[in-house]
């Protein structure tokens, strides 16, 4: 039985309170860099330890830090990407509902390793009671001098502020993360230059996701050696997996990176609460493509998906049965996406738009002989030529459906109806 | 540098230069929709991209630069079925409603389908739709959102360039639209900026709209009647009708971008105030006569008074052209033998007779005679006396870009508030009068700083600031970013021609520039002339040289009876001149008032004779503008009725005096050029699209004028006067478009001085004068100085300046809520 990390406390009562992140042996992590640490060596240490982010697109942690320049007299700022919005995903909120100081501590020690005296945490808007649970949980760490001026006497000052957004997806993308926390229009901006070099206010910056950050102190701890010996070596720690659809046990699971798709919901999830076959399963919330059940013999870290074709990304794993239509399901996704695009690049804008109309024509019924072929070219001219991953992720989405089941597209548009129905 | 190949091409070009520049300077044509050179980049949307050997992605042509090695394709498979597939995107929810649309024929859009899109369209869903009918945006913008392609340009030009921040976009994704907040009317400046730069149409000119097709038009380009700016335009004419005014891309000192009465303000030239024929006073009558009878009689009182200088003058606008002007002082300086002329009635100088010598100095010493756009390019740059946001829009532009590109440090030094001091490092109001103290308290400090190279270069030059001078966080940042500098540009403004120590604040101006030189910095200056021809006018020599008197003076002479004859040509100075009384009293007891003007105005009202002249609209000949830029004016109206063109009239008058002048105005040109020195290198024929500039004179350095500082009392009230955006004279106020947007003065008052008072905005006050008063609207304006008011000058439906008095400035006044 693996031993939780990211979740160890989240069990226990009153486990949002700073006691009891201190009884569990909680700051200690941040007392340590403080005290012994140069910024340097703790960006190496998170280096070493192989962390990728969690948000979805995998980079090297400590990389994105060590691109920060190291000149002190540019402000720096450090952003927790707390604006979880992938469908399917919902492994952050836990963190923050439940165990909001390992965030802070994490976010502590990054912005000592980056230079950073001001952060920010941008939460999805209608996370209401997760902000409340932060701002509470940010003013016991005030008080404790986990937080503010000076902070044990290190010398080190930290201040965090947490924005809430305003109910766009794409402000979980990290350019249209600092924009909207600017004040402007949540559009993504042009990289380079990346954030790192010219982000909030023009500053150096780093934006890192919430189970990324609450990685950080255990490393610290535990070391570098510990957490890359957890899974894959190239991507290795604890993972929290977001298990829905039509298992019978859905919920976040902590494991251990490289887990097998077919355990993950058949052994975890306990199998489908009908007793029907699996049909598919997204293994990465709703921008990684599909997998038909032939194919969930997988394992569940960033090089072995991507090799699967498909993606890990936030760890939002859905399971469908065999009475799903998967026309439906990608309707769904598409309608997502079309009402999430922000509408700056022409191709997701318009493209999206367009496949929008006809998978909704075609699945009420009213599909045309060559609606598949178009809705494939559709795709390859929106495929990488958008301003930001968001029109990627729901092409990509898309032709996982398409690859996998275009006999079920087929039969909607020769019988106008439903395979499954 | 870099070195890149494209298309199999190489070419080295700068680091940093964007992959669309360096394929565009080997004449590759990449399209674009969202990239605008001036404006921020957006990359949005997609049509520009291009493949680079060795990245996965096809990249955005216009924001990625080049880097050493690259190897860039343009035509590839990948590149031509993307860019085909961004257009079949765009055309998706376009309405494809070319036959009713202004655009068609002039379309980025359809010229981009034809030459790289699909030739069939796939798609046959419904398309998105914002709203079945245009909706207004203003009396001058109409929009259509099903057409927008979301390239932004006119929120950027908007937001970047004018600095209104008018547009924005609302919604998201394919409901995204750019408008207005709410779709309200825009509080904006009108100036159509937007519609310019819009690739379709979906934001169009109301006053063209539905009135002609692009190719309908016959376009000529000439130069803007206003401002001293000199903005170029072209007119669009539809079997003889002016339709429209637009700007063109690259060319003139505006580049793309025009100001309200450019785009728009160009209506007043068929105004029905046009004087149709010539008149002559009889019992007191003005009666049209024929072009003979008024000959016969000019001639015969005329005749008389050749040679007689001393009781002759003339005062011409100076929004005459340089042929006319040259033309008109020849006449006076020839065959009257007289120096009494004078090209400006508005401004109300004390000191006459040191008024132009010290401006000519300043102008020999300090100007600057090349592109704004390279002036700007300094370190510091100071505006003096100018609310350039109203005063020069187009200007204001430039500045604003100016800014958002180079590391330019602002500072402005002006008694009205404008939308150009949020980006100022220093700002500084004051009552007119005691900007000298504050200019001469800067020249101390640079002068302090800078004792060793004086000496060197002037000698013992004394007390250069005579009195007190002062210490404020304007003067010390201003002085010591000049200290800091080594590019100062300065702009003047017309505020402070309207000084009441106009020539002790030019006189301050030109040692500060001598000094700043001396200190080994380079340092210029432009005026900020609010006259479309004022720099060319003081060029040609329209002011009172060798004795001859100023406007003022010619007025106290013609009051005291000792003018016979007075000619006044395109101006209105009754209106305009600001002393309403004694222009009044003096107009009246001249001999013969001569009046000629395109426009039946207040000062032809009271001529005994009147002359038919034209507007900017039917002459040819050239304009001088502040950068001393020339360029050309071009005729696209014949003159109406029996009007004629002015250079044809003075020179038909001198003919009547029996001495021949030229109306041809490149042969008028080609003996300026010889005479005129700053001219020798400019040549009629070669005024290409962007004009020519004008050289620099060699100035006599006479060393350093010492100014002793004087104040100018002001106790209670006193208001200042100047151009307001949508008006700035007698062709603005003849103008149905312009008159739309403002119709009357008004009082703008600091909020400070509106609760004293006990007025809101909108409310009506009583300003009142020696027994004069008048009654005007309250605008309240943040960051007027106490006890300062603004009323704009020279409305035709209230006479300020029966408030005003010559040698006064600010005009003392009382105030009163009405009712």
């Amino acid at each position: 039985m693996f031993e939780k990390v990211l979740l160890k406390n989240a069990d226990k009562p009153e486990s949002h309170r700073i006691k009891t992140y201190l009884k569990g042996g909680g700051y200690e992590a941040l007392k340590k860099v403080l005290k012994g640490y140069q910024p340097d060596q703790v960006i190496q240490i998170v280096k070493d330890s192989n962390l990728r982010g969690r948000g979805g697109a995998g980079f090297p942690t400590g990389l994105k830090w060590g691109f920060v320049p190291k000149d002190p007299t540019v402000p720096k700022y450090l952003c927790c990407n707390a604006d979880e919005g992938e469908p399917g995903t919902f492994k952050d909120r836990q963190i923050i509902e439940k165990d909001p100081h390992q965030l802070i501590e994490g976010m502590a020690i990054a912005a000592y390793a980056i230079g950073a005296n001001k952060a920010f945490i941008y939460i999805r808007g209608e996370f209401a009671f997760g902000a409340r649970r932060l701002e509470e949980a940010i003013a016991e760490a005030y008080e404790k001098g986990f937080l503010g001026r000076d902070i044990l006497g290190s010398g080190f000052d930290l201040d965090i502020t947490v924005h809430r957004g305003a109910g766009a997806y794409i402000c979980g993308e990290e350019t249209a993360l600092i924009e909207s926390l600017e004040g402007d229009r949540g559009q993504p901006r042009f990289k380079p230059p990346f954030p790192a070099v010219k982000g909030l206010y023009n500053s150096p910056t780093v934006v890192n996701n919430v189970e990324t950050l609450s990685c950080v102190p255990h490393i610290i701890l535990k070391g570098a050696d510990w957490f890359r010996g957890i899974g894959p070596e190239k991507s290795p720690g604890p993972k929290l997996f977001c298990l829905s659809g039509h298992v019978k046990r859905p919920g976040v699971y902590e494991l251990p990176m490289g887990i097998s798709l077919r355990d993950l919901v058949e052994e975890y999830g306990g199998g489908t609460r009908s007793g029907r076959k699996v049909k598919a399963v997204i293994p990465g919330g709703v921008s990684a493509p599909m997998l038909p059940e032939s194919r969930i013999d997988v394992d569940m870290d960033f090089d072995s998906l991507a090799q699967a074709g498909t993606m890990l990304g936030s760890g939002g794993v859905i399971v469908m049965d065999e009475s799903t239509c998967i026309v439906k399901v990608a309707k769904r996704i598409i309608e997502f996406f079309h009402h999430e695009s922000c509408g700056k690049c022409t191709p997701c804008r318009e493209g999206l738009d367009w496949i929008d109309k006809i998978m909704k024509r075609l699945e009420g019924g009213n599909g045309r002989k060559g609606d598949v072929e178009l809705l494939e070219d559709l795709c390859n001219n929106i495929f990488g030529k958008t301003f930001c991953p968001l029109g990627d992720g729901a092409v990509m989405a898309l032709r996982g459906a398409i690859n996998h089941f275009r006999d079920e597209f087929e039969y909607h548009i020769e019988k106008r109806t439903c395979m499954v129905a | 540098m870099a070195t890149v190949t494209i298309d199999g091409k190489t070419i080295t070009v700068e680091d940093g230069t964007l992959i669309l520049d360096a394929a565009r300077s080997l004449g590759i044509e990449i399209p674009t929709f969202c990239y605008q050179a001036k404006l921020s980049r957006l990359a949005s949307c997609r049509l520009c991209l291009v493949e680079i050997e060795g990245q996965k992605k096809l990249q955005p042509s216009c924001a990625t630069p080049v880097l050493d090695g690259m190897v860039i394709h343009t035509q590839s498979p990948a590149v031509v079925t993307a860019r085909r597939a961004m257009l079949e995107f765009l055309l998706a929810n376009h309405p494809l409603d070319c036959p009713v649309c202004d655009k068609g024929g002039e379309c980025e859009l359809q010229d981009k389908v034809f030459a790289f899109g699909p030739r069939e369209g796939r798609f046959t869903e419904w398309k998105r739709t914002f709203h079945s009918k245009d909706y207004v945006l203003s009396p001058v913008i109409i929009k259509n959102a099903n057409r927008c392609v979301q390239c932004q340009r006119c929120v950027r030009i908007c937001e970047e360039i004018v600095g209104a921040s008018a547009l924005g976009s609302i919604g998201r994704g394919v409901k995204t639209e750019e408008t207005s907040f709410m779709r309200a009317w825009l509080n904006c400046d009108h100036c159509g900026n937007c519609i310019e730069v819009c690739p379709v149409g979906s934001l169009m000119s109301l006053p063209y709209r539905y009135k002609a097709r692009p190719w309908d038009l016959k376009e000529v380009d000439t130069v803007c009647p206003y401002c001293g700016t000199g903005c170029t335009l072209t007119v669009g004419l539809r079997d003889g009708q002016l339709l429209r005014v637009r700007s063109r891309r690259q060319t003139g000192v505006n580049e793309e971008t025009l100001c309200v009465k450019g785009r728009f303000g160009l209506d007043f030239v068929v105004h029905e105030d046009r004087i149709k024929r010539p008149m002559i006073r009889k019992n007191d009558v003005l009666v049209p006569v024929s072009w003979r009878e008024v000959s016969n009689y000019l001639k015969e009182r005329l005749l008389p008074l050749k040679g007689k200088g001393d009781s002759v003058g003339g005062l011409l606008s100076a929004q005459m052209t340089n042929e006319e002007i040259y033309t008109f002082q020849k006449l006076f300086r020839e065959v009257f033998g007289s120096n009494n002329i004078d090209s400006s009635s508005r401004w109300p100088v004390a000191s006459e007779g040191d008024f132009y010598p010290a401006l000519l100095d300043l102008i020999s010493t300090g100007i600057y005679r090349g592109n704004l756009r390279e002036f700007l390019s300094a370190d510091t740059l100071l505006v003096a006396g100018s609310n350039l946001t109203d005063e020069n829009p187009v200007t204001e532009y430039a500045v604003r870009y100016t800014l958002s590109v180079l590391p330019l440090h602002l500072f402005i030094l002006s008694s009205r508030p404008s939308r150009l001091d949020k980006a100022a490092k220093g700002v500084k109001r004051y009552i007119p009068g005691r900007e000298v103290r504050i200019l001469a308290s800067v020249l101390k400090e640079v002068m302090k700083a800078h004792e060793e190279d004086l000496k060197r270069t002037f000698g013992d030059v004394g007390e250069v600031i005579q009195g007190e001078v002062i210490e404020d966080d304007f003067v010390r940042a201003l002085s010591s970013r000049l200290l800091g500098s080594r590019r100062i540009s300065i702009l003047v403004g017309t505020d402070l021609l309207r000084s009441p120590l106009a020539v002790d604040a030019f006189r301050v101006i030109s040692n500060l520039i001598k000094v700043l030189r001396a200190a080994g910095k380079e340092c210029g200056l432009q005026f900020l002339f609010d006259r479309s021809n004022q720099m060319g006018a003081i060029d040609m020599g329209a002011f009172p040289r060798d004795g001859g008197m100023g406007f003022g003076s010619l007025l106290e002479a013609s009051r005291d009876g000792r003018i016979s004859f007075l000619y006044v040509l395109g101006e209105d100075p009754v209106l305009n001149y600001p002393d309403g009384r004694l222009v009044r009293e003096a107009l009246s007891q001249v001999g013969l008032l001569l009046v000629q003007d395109a426009f039946m105005t207040e000062t032809a009202r009271m001529a005994h004779v009147v002359l038919p002249g034209a507007t900017f609209a039917e002459k040819d000949g050239t304009f001088t503008s502040n950068e001393g830029r020339v360029q050309r004016v071009r005729a696209f109206y014949n003159p109406p009725f029996e009007a004629r063109r002015d250079l044809e009239i003075i020179s038909h008058i001198a003919s009547l005096l029996g001495v021949d002048l030229e109306t041809d105005p490149s042969s008028i040109f080609a003996e300026i050029k010889d005479l005129i020195s700053p001219y020798r290198g400019v040549d009629y024929e070669g005024l290409g699209d962007n004009g020519l500039f004008t050289g620099h004179e060699k100035g006599v350095d006479k060393g350093l004028h010492p100014v002793a500082i004087r104040d100018v009392a002001l106790e209670g009230w006193g208001f200042i006067t100047g151009n307001h955006l949508y008006h700035s004279g007698y062709l603005s106020q003849r103008s149905r478009l312009l008159g739309s947007l403002i119709d009357a003065p008004f009082l703008e008052i600091g909020k400070e001085g509106a609760d004293s008072l006990g007025v809101r905005e909108g409310d009506s006050v009583k300003v009142r004068r020696n027994g004069q008063s008048i009654e005007l609207k309250v605008r309240v304006k943040e960051g007027l100085p106490e006890g300062l008011l603004f009323i704009p000058e020279n409305f035709g439906s209230l006479s300020i300046n029966n408030l005003m008095e010559k040698g006064v400035y600010p005009f003392p006044v009382e105030v009163r809520k009405n009712g």
